[in-house]
């Protein structure tokens, strides 16, 4: 049985989970609650869905011409 | 033996010359991925344009100073996000004007809340623009490590290092500035959740 406070230590360790930052130990807790808790699962999931949604919505590709002006910046030789 | 000082031996100099333009293209072609990052770090594209420009300058002016070996687009975006705190372009906001945040699951129960799957909901309920209000709405201290992590791809070490503040002030920035973003994006795919 998943106590909920287990769920609130798996919400806590979600974000370094998905940046890789966990120790093995943590790591591994967060696994074996993960493996019989599908409501952290469905969450979890969500967190990655959204973090790739914000990202990609949020890029804006660099001006053209600034890398021109750029390199005019450099030192003459 | 030769009595020519260093400095003015023709050989250094070329040598010199070779490192200094292998350095300026490395980091001109680095520019795409350091715009990316400095777009989100200032609120408009012509403020982007100049931040990019002062901090070229700047990194060309003083090339020796870069390791090579070591991480160029880090270094970049370390002049880069010093000139951005220097040049004053933040507004602060007072402490009772800090956004709202809540927890990691808050996003998603607001939306199943409201019917129908919380991922169906993200593409039904949140625009481009959207996600770019809500991060722009991520105070300066909290959006600078979410930019330089989820959008730069840097580690917690390199964003550290970059910002020059301690490792456990990046993950606690970025932990708090991940869920303000989520309550932020939260008022706009279900209406303001406040209260």
């Amino acid at each position: 049985m998943i106590a909920w406070d287990d769920c609130e230590k798996c919400e806590e360790l979600l974000q370094p989970f998905l940046d890789r930052e966990l120790s093995d130990a943590e790591r591994a807790e967060a696994e074996r609650h993960l493996e019989g808790c599908g409501y952290c699962r469905k969450r979890y999931v969500f967190e990655e869905r959204i973090r790739g949604f914000v990202r990609q919505a949020v890029v804006e590709e660099m001006p053209p011409g600034l890398k021109a002006k750029l390199a005019a910046l450099r030192t003459p030789l | 033996m030769s009595d020519v000082t260093p400095q003015a031996d023709p050989r250094k100099l070329a040598e010199e010359a070779r490192d200094r333009v292998r350095f300026e293209e490395d980091a001109l072609e680095l520019a795409d991925q350091v715009y990316r990052v400095a777009r989100r770090l200032v609120s408009t594209r012509e403020e982007a344009e100049d931040l990019m420009q002062e901090a070229y300058a700047r990194a060309f002016r003083s090339w020796r100073s870069f390791q090579p070996g070591t991480n160029l687009r880090a270094w970049l975006l370390r002049i880069l996000t010093n000139l951005n705190i220097d040049r004053g372009r933040r507004v602060q906001r007072s402490p009772d004007m800090q956004p709202l945040e809540e927890g990691d699951y808050f996003l998603y129960n607001k939306l199943e809340e409201d019917g129908g799957s919380a991922e169906e909901r993200v593409d039904e309920r949140l625009s481009q623009d959207d996600a770019v209000a809500a991060l722009s709405a991520v105070p300066h201290d909290f959006r600078d490590v979410i930019v330089l992590v989820d959008i730069g791809d840097f580690s917690y070490a390199d964003a550290a290092q970059i910002l020059e503040i301690p490792i456990g002030t990046v993950m606690s920035r970025l932990h708090r500035g991940r869920r303000i973003l989520k309550r932020e994006l939260a008022d706009r795919a279900v209406g303001s959740t406040v209260g």
